[in-house]
């Protein structure tokens, strides 16, 4: 899957998001994730849907391990399931709101009902981050 | 008053109840009452967590229901008479 973005010569730019990239099945490339021929950045890997950037999923999971109280061995990546990692509807309720406030966004309820792992978590934020700023850059 | 005819509230309207309570302690402008109103919220639905008698359900969640109302409205009166100096609390350290 990462190797598509080698046969890609044109670097990408960092504010559009539907440049000529020949990735199939990706509606959302930020600069970061792809242009780069190293692969430093994990959340590269889950390129099926839109990726969120790796320092909002390390943000979500900075809120997760706070909010469950969890020590740092256990670990939190980004394909963690909430329930997995001990936490109940209303632990859920409360990360989301803790996301709401970090990320200053706004969760509707049905996005919330579907959040149950911290990728979900980190590409809603990225979405709606992006619907802010674009809503406002059409302003 | 028979209770018995209350419908017992779903788990969607239960979550629900609760992110309107927390949505709805941020709104206060005061430190000590929105955290009061967030701590009492997470408190008392862990309290209730494994209440599974239908009429104890119905009655916590129309507690629930009627302080959420009364949230509502003191938020609004409070942002009024917001004071002009800020918490302690609530200025970041620079």
């Amino acid at each position: 899957m990462a190797s598509f973005t080698l046969f890609n010569p044109t670097p990408l730019s960092t504010s559009f998001k539907h440049t000529q990239v020949p990735l199939i099945g990706i509606s959302n490339v930020k600069s970061g994730s792809f242009a780069s021929l190293t692969m430093y950045r994990r959340s590269s890997q889950f390129c099926i849907s839109c990726a969120a950037k790796a320092e909002t999923v390390d943000k979500v999971c900075e809120i997760v391990r706070k909010q469950l109280a969890l020590s740092d061995e256990s670990s939190v990546s980004g394909d963690s399931k909430f329930s997995a990692l001990g936490a109940d509807s209303l632990d859920t309720v409360e990360i989301v709101m803790g996301l709401e406030e970090e990320f200053g966004i706004s969760v509707e309820e049905e996005s919330a009902q579907s959040i149950s792992t911290v990728q979900d978590a980190a590409d809603l934020i990225q979405k709606l981050k992006e619907d802010n700023n674009g809503a406002a850059y059409l302003e | 008053m028979a209770a018995s005819g209350v419908a017992a509230p779903t788990r969607t309207e239960v979550l629900q109840l609760y992110r309107s309570l927390l949505r709805v302690a941020r709104q206060f402008c005061d430190y000590n009452i929105r955290e009061y109103t967030k701590r009492r919220t997470i408190d008392a639905f862990r309290d209730n967590k494994n209440l599974t008698d239908p009429s104890q359900l119905s009655a916590a969640f129309s507690d629930g229901k009627a302080q959420l109302e009364i949230a509502k409205r003191q938020a609004l009166v409070y942002s009024l008479y917001a004071p002009k100096v800020k918490s302690i609390m609530d200025i970041k350290p620079s």
